[in-house]
């Protein structure tokens, strides 16, 4: 059996030496082609987890290992979409993504990187806005524009740190969309932060959940047992979505902080989390209907 | 052609018919030693170097009279300068000169050389640079930014000497004129003209290290009061003088012309006298250059000399001051009204008390830097402390306004030894010996201990 | 009527009470007529009408009017036209800025990329910036031993630290995520400084500059009454020496002009560089 795409081990995180480290002890594989969200409370450490798989920040123990090779800094095999868009302002849409393809491919004439660079705009549907300047657009297509950019270089894998955050139900629900699309059609490795259960359940092969923080780790990774090519507007008539939802929700309500004071459940084993598959539990009985609240958790 | 005539005869042609002397009379008269002979022959070089032209030389004689002319090329050339104008005209080092001025008539001869052509006919260039105040001029002799320039009387005694600068050896080429100055006096004065009541005033003098200073001082002290204690004397550039008095930041000064004339014209102050008045005949300004600069440029030296010393030649004929003061008036120049300058050049002026007043001699331009003007200038530094210790009065002297080394020589070579000053020192009925100048500043009652 | 109209005729019906209090104050005063002697006024220049004191608004007018009809105007070393002296001060002016440019811009970089340098030279920042730029004067010139130099010198020290505190507050200020960025692309230093860090940071240099400029101008003036040979300050000095108050106001408009159209000047560079999130 090979490796995994990303093999992460005994991941510590201590802002100062000796001191109670954020995260402790986090492992986790991701294959190829797969998507991954982490969901957990604020505090738990997601983004410097994702920050160090992102190369920006270091371990203070721990490994990260991707297709066979260290991660030991910032690369272009790894592509980040920040929290607040991090768009250039003084560039327009096209110069922030020719920024990108420039540090991708230094050599390129500027009529391939401009070619380039229009795909990409086309792919998140912003043809037409090419000159516009970050000021003038919609919270929803700076990001669009910020995931333009870390799609052009065609890395790897992609990490999303919380993309949608700051966006209005509606735009988040077609950005969603878009993203599922593209990386279907790229088969893009994709690890995503999110609070958002409803998202995650939406957009992940994987969910992994993580214990309060401080000593935060992984607890579980629950398996998306949805078909993948799922919809907003479909997704919550499969019977394994209120499973997996109510699941996701219990951890984040009750167990999330029960884990972090070390009750009720076993810790984790080095080798990483264990895999649960709530969706194709009690598949005999009704599901429990539950009003389709929207949790979200700050 | 002779070497042998008597260069400093107005009426001699060097290149003379009988080809050794002007006259047959002078031929006979004339029985000199060999050594007198090979002394007339070095003067005759020297003048011919001077004023290649005849008609040129004859003027300039008959201008300043021999005997002053004689003084003023032995007391003040170099060896190097003489020994290049010994040769032929020598061609010149340096043709483009920047000269330092302050806008005052005291600068007549050096400015003049410019409208007038006096440096272009000894082909130089001179750029005339009109500058801020006495402090800045003396900073650009220093930093080599000038060439030559216009300085007050006592400032190469004091550069040289490092007082109130880093010190620097500079020598006196000429001195550019006489008297010229005046004390001026707001108007709200004008019944005030009794000296001892002066107690608490406020007088400007343009320069530390300057006539008006050490006049100023000296004619206070004559009416009993201490300069230092008794009245408040500043240091204000010339130009900014009647700006100054008008103000009434000051209640009057003893400043360089056309100051005075102009705190008239404005209607700002009044003359209360012309330093004339306090010693005929004293020296201002003078014209100065490194020590330096002439030994690496002797041949421009002698020009720039010569130049100057035909404007001054120029300058003492009252006959041309009314032309003098239409060519220094413009604005590139003292940017002053016709006038004022007029009135200052020619001595037929306005009081500023309703008297048009008559003295031809309110400015005179006479080039000698007599060795006895500088021993007074050294008894006032030494009188008001700036000087301190014992002074060498007549070694520093030599070295500034002569050049022992030149002078050592030409005795060598015979030269006759420069005439005595024409005027004796007189300042406020007091005469002056230069023998003796530590008992001349120890007889002053008031002075600084 | 609109604001701008409404304000554009405030500001002429201001000028206008400004050059009537002007006219009133200067109006020749029809003091009695001293008997005098003839040769008395004639040497006072009494015979012909002269200025005195502050011009008349006429006598204003056509000083400005002859200045501007021949500005370029070369009457000799000492005297030449205010288009010349204004040149001669801005050359300096620029020469000046450019050199402090040169040595703020890369040093606000150091200040603000590193905290060692910032604490390294924080102190001395602090205590060589609040001294006047013509306090370097004479020591400009005893050292230097150039007044054209020195002049520079201190149109150079006055401007250098305005530059470069806003370089170095500007350069810190980068948004950490835009270096992010930066740094996942693998951009080089030199790319991240020119590209990333420079526009981030262009508008508060440019704002820096803006302030530098200003106080440049106001220094070029003093400096060159100081040492000037040549030059707009030389040129108030000059006047003010001759007592010429037309000229000098003339100048001193001149001045205001001159300054105004640097500082729109900058504002447009300003407005050039500057972005909004």
């Amino acid at each position: 059996m090979s490796a995994p795409f990303l093999q992460v081990r005994g991941l510590t995180r201590r802002f100062a030496p000796g001191a109670t480290p954020v995260f402790e002890g986090v492992g986790f594989s991701i294959e190829r082609g797969e998507f991954v969200c982490v969901i957990g409370h604020s505090g738990c450490g997601k983004t410097t987890i994702l920050n160090i798989l992102a190369g920006l920040d270091a371990a203070s123990a721990g490994e990260v290992v991707m297709d066979g090779r260290e991660v030991s800094g910032p690369s272009l095999d790894r592509g980040v979409v920040f929290q607040g868009h991090a768009l250039m302002p003084w560039l327009t849409v096209r110069g922030n993504i020719a920024f990108a393809v420039k540090s991708r491919w230094p050599d390129w004439p500027r009529a391939r990187v401009d070619a380039h660079c229009q795909k990409y705009i086309d792919l998140v549907r912003l043809a037409g806005n090419e000159g516009k300047k970050p000021s003038e657009l919609s919270g929803g297509m700076k990001q669009r524009v910020g995931i333009a950019r870390a799609f052009a270089i065609q890395p790897k894998m992609l990490l999303l740190d919380e993309p949608f955050g700051a966006l209005d139900a509606l735009t988040r629900g077609a950005i969603q969309e878009e993203l599922t699309a593209i990386c279907a059609e790229t088969r893009q490795t994709v690890f995503m932060i999110t609070h958002d259960v409803d998202e995650a359940i939406l957009l992940a092969d994987k969910i992994m959940l993580m214990t309060n923080g401080p000593r935060a780790r992984i607890a579980e990774v629950v398996v998306n047992t949805l078909p993948r090519s799922r919809t907003r507007h479909d997704v919550h008539h499969h019977p394994h979505y209120y499973r997996i939802r109510n699941h996701l929700v219990d951890f984040l309500v009750h167990r999330s902080r029960l884990l972090q004071e070390g009750r009720g459940e076993e810790a984790a084993n080095e080798e990483g989390p264990r895999t649960v598959m709530p969706g194709l539990a009690g598949d005999d009985e009704a599901p429990a209907p539950r009003p389709a609240l929207l949790v979200q958790v700050k | 052609m002779s070497l042998f005539d008597n260069p400093f005869d107005a009426g001699s042609r060097l290149a003379c018919s009988c080809g050794r002397h002007a006259s047959a009379a002078e031929h006979d008269a004339a029985a000199p030693d060999a050594e007198a002979l090979s002394g007339q022959a070095l003067q005759t070089a020297v003048m011919r170097a001077l004023f290649p032209r005849d008609a040129e030389r004859r003027r300039f004689l008959r201008a300043v009279g021999a005997n002053t002319a004689m003084a003023a090329i032995a007391s003040v050339f170099p060896l190097g300068a003489l020994e290049a104008m010994a040769q032929e005209k020598g061609k010149v080092e340096k043709k483009a000169l920047k000269v330092g001025f302050i806008p005052i008539t005291c600068a007549t001869p050096l400015i003049m050389s410019a409208p007038l052509g006096f440096y272009e006919k000894q082909g130089l260039d001179v750029t005339l640079v009109k500058t801020a105040g006495w402090a800045l001029i003396r900073d650009k002799v220093m930093n080599k930014e000038y060439d030559a320039s216009h300085l007050l009387a006592p400032m190469p005694l004091a550069i040289s000497l490092g007082v109130g600068s880093g010190a620097m050896p500079m020598n006196v080429a000429t001195i550019q004129n006489s008297n010229g100055q005046a004390i001026t006096l707001a108007m709200k004065h004008k019944d005030n003209r009794d000296p001892r009541k002066w107690k608490g005033m406020k007088f400007a003098v343009p320069f530390e290290f300057s006539m008006h200073n050490f006049l100023l001082r000296y004619y206070v002290a004559e009416h009993g009061l201490a300069p230092d204690r008794d009245i408040q004397l500043r240091v204000v550039p010339p130009p900014e003088m009647v700006a100054n008095l008008r103000a009434g930041n000051i209640d009057g000064y003893l400043g360089p012309d056309p100051f005075n004339q102009r705190a008239v014209y404005d209607q700002v102050g009044f003359i209360h006298l012309l330093t004339k008045e306090l010693w005929d005949g004293h020296p201002c300004c003078s014209f100065g250059v490194r020590s330096e600069w002439v030994k690496e440029n002797p041949n421009t030296f002698a020009a720039l000399y010569r130049a100057v010393l035909n404007a001054a030649a120029m300058a003492a004929s009252p006959g041309n001051r009314s032309t003098i003061a239409n060519a220094i008036a413009p604005a590139n120049y003292l940017n002053q009204p016709v006038p004022v300058l007029e009135q200052v050049l020619t001595g037929k002026y306005a009081d500023g008390l309703g008297n048009v007043k008559n003295d031809p001699d309110r400015i005179g331009f006479d080039p000698v830097p007599w060795n006895a003007l500088g021993v007074w200038i050294l008894t006032q530094m030494k009188r008001w402390g700036y000087l301190k210790g014992d002074v060498k009065y007549k070694d520093i002297v030599d070295q500034v306004y002569l050049m022992t080394d030149a002078k050592k020589r030409m005795k060598e070579e015979g030269i006759l030894a420069p005439a005595d000053m024409p005027k004796k020192i007189v300042v406020m009925g007091k005469a002056f010996d230069a023998a003796k100048p530590d008992a001349y500043v120890a007889g002053f009652a008031i002075k600084r201990a | 009527m609109p604001l701008r109209a409404k304000s554009a005729v405030l500001s002429a019906l201001l000028l206008a009470v400004l050059l009537g209090i002007w006219h009133l104050a200067t109006l020749p005063k029809g003091g009695p007529a001293q008997a005098v002697d003839p040769e008395y006024a004639k040497l006072m220049g009494l015979d012909k009408p002269k200025s005195d004191g502050l011009p008349t608004l006429a006598q204003l007018g056509g000083t400005i009017a002859k200045q501007l009809a021949d500005p370029f105007y070369d009457a000799g070393s000492n005297d030449k036209g205010i288009g010349t002296q204004v040149a001669y001060s801005l050359g300096r002016v620029a020469l000046g800025f450019v050199l402090a440019a040169l040595v703020a811009l890369p040093l606000g970089f150091a200040i603000g990329l590193s905290p060692l340098v910032h604490g390294a030279l924080d102190p001395f920042i602090q205590v060589l910036k609040p001294i006047s730029p013509l306090a370097w004067m004479p020591l400009a010139l005893y050292t230097i031993k150039d007044s054209a130099v020195s002049s520079i010198f201190v149109i150079f020290i006055c401007s250098v630290w305005p530059m470069l505190i806003n370089t170095a507050h500007g350069v810190a200020s980068v948004r950490r995520d835009w270096l992010n960025v930066a740094r996942t692309l693998e951009a080089g230093t030199a790319r991240t400084a020119f590209q990333v860090i420079l526009p981030a940071a262009a508008p508060t240099i440019l704002t820096g500059m803006r302030i530098s400029m200003g106080i440049a101008w106001l220094v070029i003036v003093a400096a060159e009454m100081l040492v000037g040979n040549l030059g707009i300050g030389y040129f108030v000095w000059n006047e003010w020496n001759n007592l010429s108050l037309a000229n000098v106001i003339f100048a001193i408009l001149v001045i205001g002009v001159v300054g105004m159209v640097l500082d729109f000047l900058f504002g447009l560079a300003q407005r050039a560089v500057a972005w909004v999130e």
